[in-house]
């Protein structure tokens, strides 16, 4: 429980950098300038086949505007054709499964069972946290020496509140 | 070693459930499909369809990256589409998704920016695209309709 955590809590920090969910590739195709065929999906299909040399079956196209068509792959691919730049972009997106998984656990995407489940393992870790301060006696007790990590743990969070 | 391995196997099947079984993917409640109305007649007078649920259907040709909340639907009419949207962690629209046939029932929702917004927005759009943008060419402001689903099915996956 605290790696499903801990894992998706750095995934998640930096989503903005890395796509946790799904590993995206681009590959840049660019083709020789060209009539493409406007009035024919089915033409244009076999144009756009013709620079990539990769066995892959249609799931659907569309024209996402004049100067651009889509098509969708049954391989959780895609090529997006630029007209007038006779450019293709041939997007591959591979899901990361187990980060998929804990990342919807973390973000509360599942069963509300989870989150009476993860609100009672955060109860216990509270107790956890709170307990620790008064069962350990003696030298190793948290109110002596050790007393400056515990000032550390109130420390760190305000200093980045306040800062 | 056995049981190990089949309990190996039943764990992993628990835990990515997509993988065992591909069928169509449901969101929400069930979709009402006696109510289709096409993507184009709810564009041409959007106001129309605020007041009542809609359903659309479509193939899915774009699906937010990040946390799946939401989909564009295309248009039976070229170069025309419909997003449907939900607060982040309502639903999980995958991006296998894309492609593939989806009916949406909900309803239908109105945004009006404001000037400043909207050349923000176009501005954001521009950069996307790698094109030149000039604010002052913006000169009205931007109003786009989504649609807030209360039940979505993804067909085949």
């Amino acid at each position: 429980m605290v790696l499903v955590f801990a894992v998706s809590g750095i995934a998640v920090n930096h989503k903005d950098d890395w796509n946790p969910n799904y590993q995206v590739t681009h590959k840049l195709i660019q083709a020789p300038v060209t009539k493409w065929h406007e009035t024919s999906d089915e033409i244009l299909l076999s144009q756009i086949f013709n620079y990539i040399d990769e066995g892959l079956e249609v799931k659907a196209t569309y024209w996402a505007s004049p100067t651009q068509f889509k098509v969708f792959l049954k391989n959780d691919g895609n090529i997006t054709l630029n007209l007038d730049n006779h450019q293709l972009i041939l997007e591959h997106i591979e899901a990361r499964p187990v980060f998929q998984a804990i990342n919807r656990l973390h973000l509360n995407e599942t069963h509300r069972a989870w989150i009476v489940f993860s609100d009672l393992f955060a109860g216990l870790l509270i107790f956890l946290a709170i307990s620790a301060l008064f069962m350990v006696k003696g030298k190793y007790s948290p109110w002596g020496r050790r007393a400056i990590l515990v000032a550390f743990g109130f420390i760190i969070p305000l200093g980045f509140i306040y800062w | 070693m056995y049981y190990k391995s089949m309990l190996v196997a039943a764990l992993l099947l628990l835990s990515f459930p997509d993988l065992a079984f591909a069928k169509n993917l449901n969101f929400g409640t069930e979709v009402d499909l006696k109510q289709v109305t096409k993507i184009s007649t709810i564009l041409e007078q959007p106001d129309k369809y605020l007041s009542s649920p809609v359903t659309i259907k479509g193939t899915v040709v774009g699906v937010c990256k990040k946390r799946g909340c939401w989909m564009t639907i295309a248009s039976d009419k070229r170069f025309e589409n419909l997003r449907i949207k939900v607060r982040d962690g309502d639903m999980v629209f995958p991006m296998s998704a894309k492609g593939s046939q989806a009916i949406a029932t909900g309803k239908l929702n109105k945004i009006e920016f404001d000037l400043e917004r909207t050349k923000q927005i176009k501005a954001q759009q521009a950069i996307a695209k790698n094109e030149v943008f000039d604010p002052a060419s913006v000169t009205e402001p931007l109003v786009i309709y989504q649609l807030v689903p209360t039940g979505v099915s993804i067909l085949d996956q």
